[in-house]
């Protein structure tokens, strides 16, 4: 289980201070697929990254089964949204990279990772390098990377978000399939609010400055779920209305003072 | 398949051609005689010369005597070169002194050491392999430098997040990730490294490719000195292009770095 307590985090730079996280109270359970929606900026990623320990809050604290996190660890694999594979690795040396570093013999770690490239449908790519991949097929190997660890927590950030669409669609029913076939803890950062009522049990909305959690929806609709479902759209407008709020004060602050959310495009409509 | 072997065929023969008319204008001028032999030598002298010079064996010797030497040279500065890069990057004092001035050591033409090295070496084979080693150490060492710094570091959080961390993290991840830059810091110091070393022999009474040329000279003797300075060329681009040439196309290749 982990929990985070009053999470603080303030940047510090010449022009300014910025509050980017600004007590952040949640707790996520075993076996929960939870995500996290909010307008770009409002310190998502940084949530991700001090749960991950790749950074560090100013305040507060996360704990993870009792223990307080303090670095960056196996037990918290992060799943990015550029796939970050190592060029210079096959694949399934990527796969099998993190199996390496702990010290798993070679012949164990090569059925594992043949194992997690079966699960995202790549065995054939198995000697290729990642630049001979499409972007799907490299979020793909960075999944079945990830999954291998067999960390406590999976964290992704934004990990669709470069996808085309179809792509996408492809790789949100492979996960919910893996997902319920392996019931990993995982936290999942996206801006985009279908995909994740698609995926997760639990919905977190966040505010932007400073970065607080505003809302938290819980999704009761039965899996398989379908992207097309009504009672998928019926969630996807309540977390939109609470978000549209939250967009519209960003553009606020960001855009100059003639700007309008009437005259805009940009801001996601009810369907 | 096809196409591209017609394509090549066409492109050596072409430059067959381009060489033969070459040789054959050369021969030309030799025979209208506008200047004397010793100063205009001719494409079959030349040859002569090589013929000879390999058949007793005496260019071969200073073939091998200057390939030792700047094997030596080269490997002393690839194992301070890297040290001494690691060094900077470790030390972030040393980075913001050190790096400048060796940024400024490396116009330094590698043969202006070469009065300070006969000081402390004397005249003959130490000062030779200390203007060779000289003359790439600096581009290796920043390149390790600027190629560590330039490592996306994304990859870094990866490796973290997935247990590695320091001397691992920097042997699996770090240099891996900057061993493009590092090879062409690695080809640009051989080609600094081969020049300093004909400039050493040519300053030095004993052996090797660029005392062959001196030798050539003080017998007024054209054929040896073009034939020489060929075999010069002839090397410095084989290891050039085939060796070094060849490894960073490979490793460029295989990161991914060629996708046009
Ligand atoms: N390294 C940093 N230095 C200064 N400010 C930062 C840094 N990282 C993030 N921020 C600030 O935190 C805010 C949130 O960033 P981020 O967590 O990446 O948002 P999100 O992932 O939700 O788009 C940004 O608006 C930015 O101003
Ligand atoms: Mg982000």
């Amino acid at each position: 289980m982990l929990r985070v307590e009053s999470v603080n985090k303030i940047f510090t730079s010449y022009a300014r201070v910025t509050n980017t996280l600004q007590d952040i109270n949640l707790t996520v359970n075993r076996g929960e697929f939870v995500s996290i929606v909010g307008p770009s900026g409002c310190g998502k990623s940084t949530l991700l990254n001090v749960i991950a320990g790749l950074e560090k809050s100013t305040g507060g604290r996360v704990v993870k089964d009792g223990q307080e996190i303090i670095d960056a660890g196996p037990d918290r694999v992060v799943m990015f949204q550029d796939s970050a594979l190592f060029p210079w690795l096959k694949v399934i040396d990527n796969v099998e990279y993190g199996m390496k570093i702990a010290g798993i013999t070679k012949p164990k770690r090569r059925e594992i990772a043949i194992k997690y490239l079966k699960m995202v449908h790549l065995t054939q790519f198995a000697s290729s390098y990642p630049h001979e991949l499409s972007g799907g097929m490299r979020q793909r190997v960075a999944l079945a990377r990830a999954l291998a660890m067999d960390s406590d927590i999976l964290l992704m950030d934004e990990p669709f978000a470069a996808l085309d669409g179809q792509t996408r669609n492809i790789l949100h029913s492979e996960l919910q399939h893996i997902w319920s076939e392996t019931r990993k803890t995982i936290i999942f950062v996206t801006h985009n609010v279908e995909e994740a009522v698609l995926l997760a049990d639990r919905v977190i909305v966040m505010t932007a400055n400073p970065g607080t959690i505003k809302k938290e929806f819980i999704v009761e609709i039965p899996r398989p779920r379908k992207i097309e479902s009504l009672e998928l759209a019926r969630v996807v407008n309540q977390i939109m209305s609470e978000l549209r709020e939250e967009v519209e004060k960003v553009a606020k602050s960001e855009f100059d003072s003639d700007w309008s959310p009437r005259s805009s495009k940009l801001l996601p409509t009810p369907v | 398949m096809q196409q591209r072997k017609k394509v090549s065929v066409a492109s050596v023969s072409k430059k067959i051609i381009f060489y033969l008319v070459f040789v054959g204008i050369w021969e030309m001028f030799f025979r209208l005689k506008l200047w004397p032999e010793y100063s205009f030598p001719a494409p079959l002298g030349v040859a002569e010369n090589l013929v000879t010079g390999f058949s007793d064996s005496s260019y071969f010797i200073a073939v091998g005597i200057s390939l030792k030497r700047i094997l030596i040279g080269y490997l002393i500065s690839l194992s301070l070169g890297f040290s001494l890069g690691l060094l900077i990057i470790r030390i972030r004092f040393l980075d913001e002194t050190l790096s400048p001035l060796l940024l400024g050591l490396q116009t330094l033409p590698s043969i202006c050491w070469l009065p300070l090295a006969i000081l402390w070496f004397g005249i003959g084979e130490d000062s030779i392999i200390f203007v060779v080693a000289i003359g790439s150490i600096f581009s290796i060492s920043m390149s390790v430098v600027s190629g560590v710094k330039n490592v996306p570091p994304i990859y870094l959080r990866a490796a973290k997040t997935m247990g590695a961390k320091g001397i691992k993290a920097y042997t699996t991840v770090v240099l891996p990730a900057a061993l493009p830059a590092i090879v062409t810091g690695m080809k640009q110091g051989w080609s600094f490294a081969w020049r300093a070393l004909m400039a050493g022999e040519l300053l030095s009474p004993k052996d090797g490719l660029g005392y062959a040329l001196t030798i050539g000279r003080d017998l007024a003797d054209m054929n040896q000195v073009v034939g020489v300075m060929i075999m010069i060329v002839i090397i410095g681009l084989v290891i050039d292009k085939l060796i070094f040439g060849k490894l960073e196309n490979a490793i460029r290749h295989r990161w991914g770095l060629t996708r046009a």
